[in-house]
């Protein structure tokens, strides 16, 4: 299935549910509402068409107005790939968990918890995991996070 | 000796000294010599990378990543260029196209070489480790008189690679791939009929394949256990789609199988390499890209087939 095939696929069979995002270069990258989020990965596993089984990666990105959870999805059997983007407030972002469709997505969901205080409804395992116990110094991947040497690069 | 209590032990395993490379911790819950849970514990080598790049050009930021796997470190420094080539749509000259693929898959072996040696250092028999990194040797020769680094390469650039290769590269690079590729078949001689090697291999960490996809599982691993999934093949960058190899699959998906296919593999990377140093013309080996190059606005997730996954 080439790119614009899946594109027309997905714009005509999830309609409601993923709408194209422009930015996606290489591979499509589509939006989804955080409160359809589980529903959507459920259907994209399931779908015979596109048997997303494969999960790649979650990212984490912090556009300082909002936040962003892009999923990286790929299929072994049908050997597609597309992007998922959930935009989330700035102010107590909260997603659900898809490792009940994944179970892949447990460890990165725990890093994007831990390094960007996304909050993950129901995740078994919400505990410290890159940085050192006692942390307590909030949420190193945030923008407006700085190391304490920290010392910025000038413009060029 | 019915009455005899037994109960299940705790036990940390290493190594996470801060000297060591690749460190991590894994809280082993023991039923006598049986793992019967596992809970890792990973951060102790977290530098941060993705923060440290924010704060730099994209030139500076492929040393770094260099660090990321130093035993590999031409596929990270490759699949960051090849992002940044996507989103902006830069046209790589033929000749660097050439000298990646080169350069990769010569890593790939090096790589390889690393597992065949050092595992089989850890289940008890040490003769493979020397002859591995005696072969290993000859890989980085070739990297070093190419850009001078053994380890951390910094080669290949975003818009193509650093520096040319030099005239001795290409007759000594052939005599390198079918040293290796005969001394393949003296491993597999070394070791696939010895009764250790066997016991402590064969069945040992099996991994289905629905596990293995559920886990996210890549690379030599997921096709030890029976997926034939290469991305080499399945989702062709640079310019793997001219050459001809095969993608080894095995099914049982145990350590006997992972050994077995990688070595399978080193096989296939000196064919990859001696068609590409048939093929290799002569050209410019970079495009014309500013040091402060910002590519366009947009968003991409690259992935390449790296000797780990």
């Amino acid at each position: 299935m080439t790119n614009e095939e899946l594109k027309s696929y997905i714009e005509t069979n999830y309609t409601s549910l993923l709408t194209h995002n422009e930015a996606g270069k290489y591979d499509l990258l589509f939006e989804v509402d955080a409160v359809n989020l589980v529903t959507v990965c459920e259907k994209l596993k399931n779908d015979p068409e596109l048997l997303f089984d494969y999960f790649c990666n979650l990212s984490g990105a912090d556009t300082t107005e909002k936040f962003e959870a892009i999923y990286n999805l790929g299929s072994i059997k049908k050997k597609i790939r597309i992007d998922i983007k959930v935009v989330l407030p700035h102010e107590n972002p909260v997603i659900d968990s898809v490792q009940t469709v994944w179970p892949a997505a447990n460890w990165y969901e725990r890093e994007m918890w831990e390094l960007y205080g996304i909050h993950i409804n129901n995740h078994d395992n919400l505990t410290r995991f890159l940085l050192h116990d006692e942390w307590d110094e909030g949420y190193p991947m945030r923008k407006d996070w700085d190391a304490p040497d920290f010392i910025r690069f000038p413009d060029l | 000796m019915t009455d005899l209590r037994t109960e299940e032990f705790d036990i940390n395993m290493g190594p996470h000294h801060p000297s060591t490379h690749g460190v991590c911790r894994l809280l082993l819950t023991m039923d006598g010599e049986k793992v019967v849970k596992v809970v890792p514990y990973i951060g102790y080598l977290h530098r941060a990378i993705e923060k440290i790049c924010e704060n730099r050009t994209y030139a500076m930021c492929i040393p770094i990543l260099d660090r990321f796997e130093y035993v590999t470190a031409m596929s990270c420094n490759y699949v960051f260029s090849l992002a940044a080539e996507r989103l902006s749509g830069i046209e790589v000259p033929e000749r660097a196209e050439y000298l990646r693929v080169i350069m990769l898959e010569l890593n790939r072996i090096a790589s390889h070489l690393i597992f065949f040696g050092t595992t089989a250092m850890d289940i008890g028999a040490l003769t493979p480790f020397l002859y591995a990194l005696r072969e290993r040797e000859y890989i980085m020769d070739l990297f070093e008189m190419t850009c001078g680094q053994r380890l951390t390469y910094n080669y290949i650039r975003v818009g193509g690679v650093s520096k040319d290769i030099p005239e001795k590269f290409i007759p000594q690079c052939k005599v390198t791939i079918s040293t290796i590729t005969e001394k393949v078949e003296e491993y597999k001689r070394l070791l696939n009929k010895n009764p250790i090697w066997k016991m402590r291999t064969i069945g040992i960490g099996k991994l289905d394949a629905d596990l293995a996809i559920a886990y996210g599982v890549s690379g030599p691993i997921l096709r030890a256990s029976g997926i034939d999934y290469d991305l080499r093949r399945d989702d062709p960058y640079s310019i793997y789609d001219r050459f001809d190899f095969n993608i080894p699959v095995y099914h049982n998906g145990d350590v006997f199988d992972r050994y077995m296919l990688r070595l399978d593999e080193i096989q296939e990377s000196c064919k990859i390499v001696a068609q590409a140093l048939e093929g290799i013309e002569e050209g410019p080996i970079r495009a014309k890209v500013s040091p402060n190059f910002k590519p366009a606005a947009g968003e991409t997730y690259t992935r390449i087939e790296n000797s780990r996954g």
